[in-house]
């Protein structure tokens, strides 16, 4: 009864949202800002369940204080929001470390996760001469470095760059065609999983409903 | 009005007509076009398939209710291939909207769909913040990051987990991500730590991981939902992926009719102006 | 001072992960580096609701103050208390015996059709856009047009007797990777740089209007 029920729910919902197609209307927006809301609210659920009961109260439970600074940390956060200037302003203490922390990670990601190995994966054997993968080595390598030229806006596109960057622009076009291709096959996905739920799940509840 | 003007001022609810029953009616009427396999695909089907009976695989759900629709169902058969090979499953989330509903939706229903025991076959871990930190911790301390699993049960105490403490005991990651959570695990878990992995994304962040697959960062490559029903047709379960594909294949063609349309309208009205430029 | 200490800390903070990956003594790496990482994980969840106060401010005076669409400042509000209240005082996920708390049931009834959908619209506009602004008006848009048609014919595997399949997966393996590996590598470049100056405190964006 509980499982119908969701489903009803989850069908009406769609359709709110669906009519937005036609125009803008009560129904819409409604259902806006019920999602809104409730993702919120899921947000603030979901942390309080699998981080803060298991990282923080059950190490606390369990003899361990580590977690206490990293609580009075999260809770400097908010300082922004008093009224004092010189307690709020202490929240940027705790944005510094916040921050400071993921850029550091950050530098180490990417040069070690994305510039070194994708650097080193470019460096292709070209030979045989008269080879199918040579030739797609050498489309790759040409294609890196031209685009890798586009993209350097600290000098003209002019001469010998310009016309490295004018290859560069075509290699770029077949990557945003092909992008733009897999994105409307991404989005029309979307649609068809929508279509399968009231079409699977929804007429279906409602013929129970009859029957 | 021309009907030139006439088809270049087309009211767009008369496109998302089109486009709706394109969608709609080969899902109420299905076709089974056939499906190819790709090789980006075919390479993680063969790791799972090469891997032992009690191995480990960790799945990753880091994808929300907006890229279910092609994730889900990559989800649903990597994990129906494990049971198959009786593999155990490690599940886990670092996306806040509903990554570890995600999880637990999907292994929850093949579990009881194929008799699996939780706790001994699989494991959802829950959800975890402040990614990247969790997955550099991932290496040396799974039972610190994640004391409870999703359920609120201790994780030291269940069976599967009392052997798996770190990477180390990972035998292969499947990464499911819709959104830069995706280059964490490759710039992090495979780079700094080495560990194998495949990833399933959705159709728009596809083409860029494929430069990381070609570095061999990447064992594998699933890109939306054409990837998921590449997996369906390997497992030999055609599922709601496969179904999905005849309507990807009517919309897509009705979006490229549409191009070619607009297009030809284009040339047809720049020809025309020309023309009358000309002729003065 | 203050502004000082936020500068001092972001240094530390970032230079901390870096020193972690080089050096992996266990006082560096377990101790000081492992014990920033746990700490983080607390940290970011509270990150993660630093909005809930001015997003409940906005609509509180958007409600006294009975302006245009209060209404829908009832219904978002709503929705994140009950959300926030179910996750917070009866758990989240599934029982033991298969049935799903109020927190979880919402989710999958309301939060989870209404996001697909939502999303799922875009099928309809990227159909529409695709119409309207689609042209091959310059030579690079004709390359854009024509690979994204290859692309689109070849995922739904249409074309095989002119082998268009296998023109999408050489597209995809090579000229696209080529020109997405030249994105990356210069996205990175330009990631680890600015990364770099928010350590060393040339970027100050903990500090924000204040800096």
């Amino acid at each position: 009864m509980v499982e119908i029920f969701q489903i009803w729910v989850a069908g009406f919902l769609t359709l709110f949202i669906f009519s937005f197609l036609y125009k803008d209307n009560p129904f819409y927006r409604f259902a806006e800002n019920l999602y809104a809301g409730l993702s919120f609210g899921y947000y603030i659920g979901l942390i309080y369940n699998q981080v803060l009961v298991p990282n923080v109260w059950e190490k606390f439970l369990e003899g361990d204080m580590m977690p206490l600074p990293a609580v009075c940390i999260g809770i400097m956060l908010f300082f922004r929001y008093l009224p004092w200037k010189n307690v709020s302003r202490l929240s940027s203490w705790a944005l510094a470390l916040y921050i400071g922390y993921y850029v550091g990670v950050a530098i180490m990601q990417k040069l070690h996760g994305e510039i070194i190995p994708q650097v080193q994966a470019t460096i292709l054997p070209l030979r045989p001469f008269l080879s199918f993968q040579t030739l797609n080595n050498f489309v790759t390598i040409v294609g890196v470095l031209t685009v890798l030229i586009y993209f350097y806006f600290s000098r003209q596109n002019t001469g010998i760059i310009g016309y490295l960057s004018k290859i560069g622009i075509w290699f770029a076009m077949i990557c945003f065609g092909a992008t733009f291709g897999y994105t409307i096959m991404g989005r029309i996905s979307l649609l068809i999983g929508r279509v399968q739920f009231l079409v699977y799940e929804w007429v279906p509840a409602i013929r129970n409903l009859f029957n | 009005m021309s009907l030139l003007k006439y088809v270049q001022n087309l009211d767009r609810r008369i496109i998302f007509l089109f486009v709706g029953l394109g969608t709609v009616l080969p899902i109420i009427f299905p076709i089974g076009f056939p499906i190819s396999v790709t090789a980006p695909v075919q390479i993680i089907y063969d790791r799972i398939e090469a891997m032992e009976p009690g191995s480990v695989l960790l799945l990753s759900f880091d994808y929300g209710p907006s890229s279910a629709p092609e994730l889900t169902p990559m989800a649903d058969a990597v994990m129906r291939h494990c049971a198959r090979r009786k593999i155990k499953v490690v599940g886990l989330s670092y996306l806040i909207l509903g990554g570890a509903d995600m999880a637990e939706a999907v292994m929850s229903e093949v579990g009881r769909d194929l008799g699996l025991e939780y706790g001994v076959d699989y494991v959802n871990l829950g959800f975890k913040s402040g990614a990247p930190a969790p997955m550099i911790r991932l290496a040396r301390d799974f039972h610190g990051v994640f004391p409870l699993d999703n359920r609120g049960n201790k994780v030291a105490d269940l069976p599967l987990m009392r052997k798996v403490r770190s990477y180390a005991d990972i035998d292969f990651i499947v990464e499911l991500a819709a959104t830069m959570l995706g280059d964490y695990w490759i710039n992090v878990v495979n780079a700094r730590f080495g560990e194998e992995m495949a990833m399933g994304t959705t159709a728009v962040s596809a083409p860029r991981y494929y430069a990381f697959l070609e570095s061999g960062q990447l064992t594998g490559l699933m890109g939306g939902l054409k990837g998921a029903a590449e997996y369906e047709v390997l497992i030999n379960q055609r599922g709601i992926a496969a179904r999905g594909m005849d309507a990807q294949r009517i919309v897509h063609i009705m979006i490229i009719l549409f191009v070619l349309l607009g297009n030809v309208i284009f040339f047809l009205e720049r020809s025309t102006k020309k023309y009358s430029l000309l002729s003065g | 001072m203050q502004k000082q200490v936020a500068v001092i800390i972001a240094f530390v903070a970032g230079l901390m992960p870096i020193i972690g990956f080089f050096i992996p003594a266990r006082v560096i790496r377990e101790t000081i580096v492992g014990t920033l990482d746990n700490w983080l994980i607390i940290v970011s969840a509270f990150a993660l609701v630093l909005g809930v106060e001015s997003v409940v401010k906005v609509n509180v005076l958007k409600i006294s103050r009975r302006q245009k669409g209060w209404f829908n400042s009832v219904i978002y509000l709503l929705a994140l208390f009950l959300m926030a209240i179910f996750g917070i005082t009866m758990g989240i996920g599934e029982r033991a015996d298969g049935s799903v708390t109020p927190f979880t049931w919402m989710f999958r009834a309301m939060v989870d059709p209404m996001t697909s959908t939502m999303f799922s619209l875009l099928a309809f506009f990227i159909a529409s856009a695709a119409f309207r602004a689609f042209r091959a008006r310059t030579v690079e848009a004709t390359l854009l047009l024509v690979a994204a048609t290859i692309v689109m014919l070849g995922r739904i595997d249409i074309g095989a007797a002119l082998r268009i399949p296998e023109l999408t997966e050489w597209i995809m393996n090579t000229p696209n990777m080529a020109a997405q590996r030249g994105i990356i590598i210069g996205a990175a470049l330009g990631g680890a740089s600015m990364a770099l100056r928010v350590i060393l405190g040339i970027e100050r964006p903990y500090l924000g209007q204040s800096d």
